[in-house]
């Protein structure tokens, strides 16, 4: 685990937001959605997010849709990097549960 | 036109429309605010970021919570984070720790309880001044004044009034036999009576319009002169007094026991009492006129609570 790992801090929030990633590892999740499944408030989750995404965890990137076709402004999305998906099974293989392949 | 006015004049549903419009640019302004507060790199991101997921939630209250949400992430990022050009950049920038910057004036704690304060008052005056209840009652329903369309129109006549039945004149019929009644059966009221025989009832006085005096206006107060002894040892009773008084409510003697309390310490309270009222009885009205008398009057020596 490098430095930048050791600067993740592991809270019960930031398991909450790995779970709701990793319930389908593949998906990009946007901060509502991520809400809507791990039920965090606003003020503790963005933090979790950019804490992730500058530990390497996460990318993000911006939806790539028109929005004035769309009819909404576009979102950022979040989805687990290859190294964020091996660093969160490993915590939660730490707490004895396991992942999805 | 005052604030209440306003308030009165303005329909509950335009009230309610105002209230949430509010409440949805203050969710706006906040973000704004909070983006604005991290890192000039990072603010436009959040901005746009957060502004998005406020337009996916449903509910006004919910936005609300979401602003304040972002106000408080605002501030921890900007404690934590020292990011460059991580708005804009792409999955493989590399991002930057920081040790986290000094405390600023307030903490963001502190900020949050006198943000959570602020919003409890505004909801008290809120409530106060009776925005829950005009929004809640229907306004009722405005009065339609109908003019008469053609007020020259003649009115239908009255009912008839109901018909006048008059009494029946009953004859009385004179019987042809006269009839003779005993002496004895017509009663005392035929027997001629001598007036000169009987008692002259103009010769009584005439009737006078006569009002007792008694204690008047100013007249000392009895617990002033409850003695103190009796006031110990728990006594009390009522005393009469008899005082002569004249026209100006001055006594012109000193008063009397008629009948004791019982008690010779009540007794003496009751004429220190009487004397101390001297000027301020009230003098007896004969006919209309102040006269001197001499009347009783009762003294009660009580406790009360």
């Amino acid at each position: 685990m490098g430095r930048r790992d050791r600067d993740v801090r592991i809270s019960l929030q930031t398991l909450r937001v790995l779970d709701a990633f990793l319930e389908n590892p593949a998906d990009e999740l946007a901060g509502a959605d991520v809400h809507k499944c791990s039920g965090l408030a606003s003020g503790t989750l963005y933090p979790i997010l950019l804490r992730l995404e500058s530990a390497g965890w996460f990318t993000s990137r911006w939806e790539s849709i028109d929005p004035s076709s769309a009819g909404r402004p576009r979102r950022r999305l979040y989805r687990l990097t290859a190294r964020g998906l091996a660093q969160a099974a490993e915590v939660f293989a730490s707490f004895g549960r396991g992942v999805p392949a | 036109m005052n604030g209440y006015d306003l308030l009165a004049a303005l329909p509950a549903a335009a009230w309610s429309e105002i209230c949430l419009r509010r409440l949805d640019e203050l969710a706006i302004r906040l973000i704004e605010h909070a983006a604005r507060h991290t890192s000039p790199a990072l603010s436009q991101r959040l901005q746009e970021e957060w502004l998005a997921d406020l337009a996916a939630r449903a509910g006004r209250l919910s936005r609300l919570r979401l602003a304040a949400g972002c106000w408080w992430a605002a501030n921890v990022i900007a404690r934590e984070y020292a990011v460059t050009g991580l708005a804009v950049a792409g999955p493989n920038k590399a991002v930057a720790y920081a040790p986290p910057q000094a405390p600023g004036f307030l903490s963001p704690r502190t900020v949050a309880l006198v943000l959570i304060a602020c919003l409890h008052l505004a909801l008290i005056y809120f409530l106060s001044i009776g925005v829950a209840n005009r929004t809640a009652k229907a306004p009722p329903p405005p009065i339609v004044v109908l003019r008469a369309q053609n007020p020259n129109r003649t009115l239908p006549p009255p009912p008839p009034l109901p018909p006048k039945f008059a009494h029946p004149k009953i004859d009385t019929i004179e019987p042809d036999i006269p009839i003779e009644v005993p002496a004895e059966t017509q009663g005392p009221q035929n027997v001629p009576v001598d007036r000169s025989q009987q008692p002259n009832t103009s010769a009584t006085p005439p009737k006078v319009d006569r009002v007792i005096g008694g204690p008047g206006k100013g007249f000392p107060n009895t617990a002033d002169y409850y003695p103190d002894a009796s006031r110990r040892l728990g006594e009390k009773g009522v005393a009469s007094v008899q005082v002569c008084v004249d026209a100006s409510g001055r006594l012109t003697s000193d008063p009397a026991i008629t009948h004791s309390s019982g008690n010779s310490r009540l007794d003496a309270g009751a004429l220190t009492l009487a004397k101390a009222g001297s000027g301020h009885y009230r003098p007896t009205i004969e006919d209309g006129r102040a006269v001197g008398s001499c009347f009783p009057f009762r003294i009660r020596f009580e406790f009360r609570d």
